[in-house]
């Protein structure tokens, strides 16, 4: 089965320092219990992903695109000449845009079946079975046949461990550096430095007083002020005020449904 | 020029009331004599009170006599009473269209969050349109001045649904359309923007229409540019729609008609199967319900029967897991792991600050405790004061008894 990585040139993001995106290190362990896979990056520099070297691929093929330059082109060129089973992707980039198009771009230039934030893959060449994350530790399980493209999502089995030693044996190798026709520069947007914003305070009133806003704050809000005290009820019918309020709630599955 | 001889037993007798044993006097009973009223100050100062607001506040502006009439009374009823009149926006200029993403059929507050943004971009002229997938309930409220059911997918089929709702866009032809930067909503966003061949603003923080803002480079800088055709937005950045429910008018488009999906080779998706998450091995900080157990608990086999019958994920205060009786990685709190449950439940734990930092986030708290003080009872939303040690088997009792009914 032929495996291909993408990898980009992360930022760290406290210190700015070049690192491998975390997700793009959980896409070479998933894609490393799969079988051999390859790495894939445009830019114009390899030195970026020499890290991944460490995290389980062995071969890394760099593409040269100047500074400023859309990478899809170069890359949908390069991943239609190898025709791989499964192309592994981070969910959003690190350091750059991090708007997580270029996954998407791919799948639509190449005519890629795209599934997006998977945690785990498994499977042969001819159906792979991807498990996908609906959030809250929920799964949708997605059996798909022919070439699939994956997003991965954080909740992914973290990172192998960085090897010294294979990052050393591991080798990068420069191919296609002539995108020619295919320059199309990104698109410029302006940027100043980062504001933080207030964040909105979820159940406080709209045009409430600065202390109503620091109780919904502090959770003293919601349920708490409208809460109920029950002082030594009987055991029995503070089990149902359990049961009835859990249910309320909607954690906690009606009785008529949880006996099926 | 003279005054009058006051009487005063006179006029003592003149405000007696009448019929009762003991003498009273109604000293409040406007007096012939001096023709000044007596001043109350309680009634005046309630007669300034503003109505209708749980915290009392004064407008000190307002004079009241105690003898005037009180006008506060009239007032909040009629407020309260009329019904808000729904808006009706007849030719709106443009539309701005959402696409929330509606699970089950209701808007996430991520939704209306988006609605309100619509709303802004909107501003006095344009319309707000809402593209649901399958029927959705409340979006007038929300902030929606037209509604576009689209038939929903059945099944996983991503392309089909991205065809669609890209068909339903180039018929509306909004000037801006904005998706939740969730899971599936930034999904189909960048779905559709590939397929329209138009770029997507993702993640906006701030939606005007003077400029969208997105954080960019690790939140180094920021990347402004006036609204464009697609955008999604980012989760708590924009306030809900506040104002007076919209009409939500149905609209129906032509085209509309589901396009044969042009999939050179169908069926690549060969399946597709929700597996919920299993409550007892999901990791803490992504629960959705965990029960908890602390010092006051000496019964933990119960407590694990509980969390079992209950399908909620087991947590505990830091001292079990020292103690070495709860496995470290259930350990909830600023040491531990902040949680993002729905609801958490409490036994026996008192609820100290280091503990409740990890709760901060759930909605919804239940607490048992026998000491009436603690703080877990406090914070709690239904708080029952009573010992653990027989509140775990009543409900265990209880769940049995009803597994039994409806077997
Ligand atoms: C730097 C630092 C970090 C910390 N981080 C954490 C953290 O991450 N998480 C954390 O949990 N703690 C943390 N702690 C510890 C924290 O301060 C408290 O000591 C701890 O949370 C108390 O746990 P508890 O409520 O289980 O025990 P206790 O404080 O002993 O409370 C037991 C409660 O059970 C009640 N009780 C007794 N018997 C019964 C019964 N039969 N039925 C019902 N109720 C009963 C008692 O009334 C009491 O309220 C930290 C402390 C420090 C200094
Ligand atoms: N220049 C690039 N070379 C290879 N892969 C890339 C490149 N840029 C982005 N990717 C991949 O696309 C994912 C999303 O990136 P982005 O669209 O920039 O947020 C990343 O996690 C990478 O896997």
């Amino acid at each position: 089965m032929k495996i291909v990585v993408l990898l980009s040139a992360g930022r760290h993001p406290v210190s700015g320092a070049p690192v491998l995106p975390r997700m793009e290190a959980q896409a070479i362990r998933i894609a490393a219990a799969l079988g051999e896979a390859v790495g894939l990056h445009a830019g114009p520099d390899a030195e970026a992903v020499r890290e991944a070297l460490g995290l389980g691929l062995t071969h890394i093929e760099h593409i040269a695109v100047a500074d400023g330059l859309d990478p899809v082109p170069a890359l949908a060129a390069r991943l239609a000449a190898m025709a791989p089973d499964l192309v592994l992707a981070g969910r959003r980039g690190q350091g750059g845009p991090e708007s997580g198009i270029v996954p998407y771009a791919l799948a639509e230039a190449l005519d890629l079946l795209l599934i997006p934030d998977v945690v785990a893959v498994s499977g042969g060449p001819d159906t792979l079975t991807l498990d996908q994350s609906l959030g809250r530790g929920a799964l949708r399980r997605v059996a798909v046949r022919g070439p699939v493209l994956a997003t991965v999502h954080p909740d992914a089995a973290a990172p192998l461990a960085y090897a010294f030693g294979k990052a050393r044996r591991g080798t990068i190798e420069l191919v296609g550096a002539a995108a020619k026709a295919t320059d199309v520069p990104e698109a410029v947007v302006e940027e100043r430095p980062y504001r933080r914003r207030p964040k909105l305070v979820k159940g406080a009133p709209t045009g409430g007083s600065a202390a109503e806003r620091l109780k919904a704050a502090t959770g003293e809000g919601g349920s708490a002020t409208k809460g109920r005290l029950l002082v030594e009820p009987d055991p029995e019918e503070a089990a149902r005020e359990i049961l009835a309020h859990l249910r309320q709630i909607g954690v906690l599955a009606d009785a008529s449904k949880s006996a099926k | 020029m003279t005054r009058p001889r006051r009487d005063p037993r006179a006029e003592r007798a003149s405000i007696q009331v009448a019929g009762e044993a003991r003498p009273r006097f109604d000293r409040t009973a406007r007096r012939t004599g001096s023709g000044r009223p007596r001043r109350d100050p309680r009634a005046e100062r309630a007669g300034q009170r503003v109505a209708g607001e749980s915290r009392p506040r004064y407008d000190l502006s307002q004079t009241v006599r105690f003898d005037a009439a009180v006008i506060t009374e009239a007032q909040p009823k009629t407020a309260a009473v009329a019904p808000p009149k729904i808006l009706v926006l007849e030719n709106p200029a443009f539309l701005v269209a959402v696409v929330p993403d509606a699970p089950g059929g209701r808007l996430s507050s991520h939704d209306r969050q988006v609605l309100g943004a619509a709303r802004a971009l909107a501003g006095r002229e344009g319309g707000v349109a809402i593209l649901t997938l399958g029927p959705c309930e409340g979006v007038g409220p929300a902030g929606a001045d037209r509604c576009l059911p689209l038939e929903a997918v059945e099944g996983y089929d991503p392309a089909s649904q991205t065809a669609r709702v890209a068909a339903a866009l180039t018929a509306l032809a909004a000037r801006h359309v904005l998706f939740p930067e969730s899971l599936d909503g930034g999904d189909l966003a960048r779905r559709v923007a590939v397929r329209l061949g138009e770029p997507v603003f993702t993640n906006a923080e701030v939606v005007a229409a003077n400029g969208l803002v997105r954080p960019a480079k690790g939140r180094r800088v920021e990347q402004r540019v006036a609204p464009g055709m697609l955008a999604t937005v980012a989760p708590d950045a924009v306030a809900e729609y506040g104002g007076p429910p919209r009409e939500a008018r149905l609209l129906s488009v032509d085209g509309e008609a589901p396009t044969p999906s042009p999939q050179k080779n169908p069926k690549r998706i060969v399946s597709a199967a929700r597996v919920p998450a299993d409550p007892a091995t999901v990791p803490l900080a992504l629960a959705e319900f965990v029960v908890s157990a602390g010092n006051g608990l000496t019964d933990l086999d119960t407590f694990r029967q509980v969390v079992a019958a209950l399908h909620a994920t087991p947590g505990a205060s830091r001292v079990l897991c020292d103690a070495g009786l709860m496995p470290r990685h259930t350990q909830v709190g600023a040491s531990g792991t902040v949680l993002a449950a729905t609801c958490y439940f409490a036994l026996g734990i008192s609820g100290a600050p280091q503990h409740l930092q990890g709760v901060a986030g759930c909605e919804h708290v239940v607490a048992v405790n026998t000491d009436l003080h603690a703080a877990m009872i406090e914070r709690a939303g239904l708080a029952i004061v009573q010992d653990a040690q027989v509140v775990m088997p009543a409900l265990l009792r209880l769940l049995e008894q009803e597994a039994g009914e409806n077997a």
